[in-house]
């Protein structure tokens, strides 16, 4: 298990249950839950990186 | 003049077994309000985010006093999880590993599946009362 692997498993199933409670029809629920999925992969990168040069 | 927030038909008496069913296992709410791809749908993933995290030693015994109000809030969303969250404690998978380089990942990942069944909760509770048509 690696910690890129648990990122990707993570938001792609919280991305697809939002998706499914958030938006109706096919088309806005898919365009909604790859925004969702994105935007929590970048975050953690994102702040990923910004934690990078402190000590563990 | 109609009430402008009710979309869709509501089934009559079917708010409250949808939520309770909804409990029990996630989508099984949508199920029953014949929502049935949605359903299924909500079923896999839930069910998939909460058994990742039990295969990564997540701890699920539960901790219901208010001296230390994070750990009984992290039990309540676990617990919303239904019967899987009680099935898999009977199955010996209570204790989790709190050594497992993953044991935090399951505590998340658990947690997080019990939080979104509660949002499943609601979204059925609002489909069954006609505020939603949740196709």
């Amino acid at each position: 298990m690696s910690h890129l692997l648990a990122l990707l498993l993570f938001s792609s199933l919280v991305s697809v249950v939002f998706a499914l409670l958030q938006r109706e029809g096919k088309r806005e629920r898919i365009r909604f839950g790859l925004l969702t999925f994105g935007a929590f992969v970048a975050s953690a990168l994102v702040v990923g990186w910004l934690m990078y040069p402190f000590p563990s | 003049m109609a009430d402008s927030k009710i979309i869709a038909e509501p089934r009559r008496g079917g708010a409250v077994p949808a939520v309770i069913l909804a409990w029990l296992l996630p989508g099984a709410g949508h199920l029953y309000l014949r929502r049935t791809t949605k359903g299924l749908v909500l079923l896999v993933t839930i069910l998939a985010l909460f058994s990742l995290g039990v295969a990564w030693d997540a701890r699920l015994s539960p901790y219901l006093r208010l001296d230390d109000l994070l750990a009984f809030l992290r039990s309540i969303a676990q617990m919303a999880m239904g019967l899987p969250y009680f099935i898999a404690r009977s199955l010996g998978f209570d204790a989790g590993l709190v050594t497992a380089p993953s044991h935090e990942y399951g505590n998340t990942f658990t947690e997080v599946s019990g939080l979104l069944n509660i949002l499943v909760m609601l979204d059925a509770y609002d489909i069954a009362v006609g505020r939603k048509s949740g196709s």
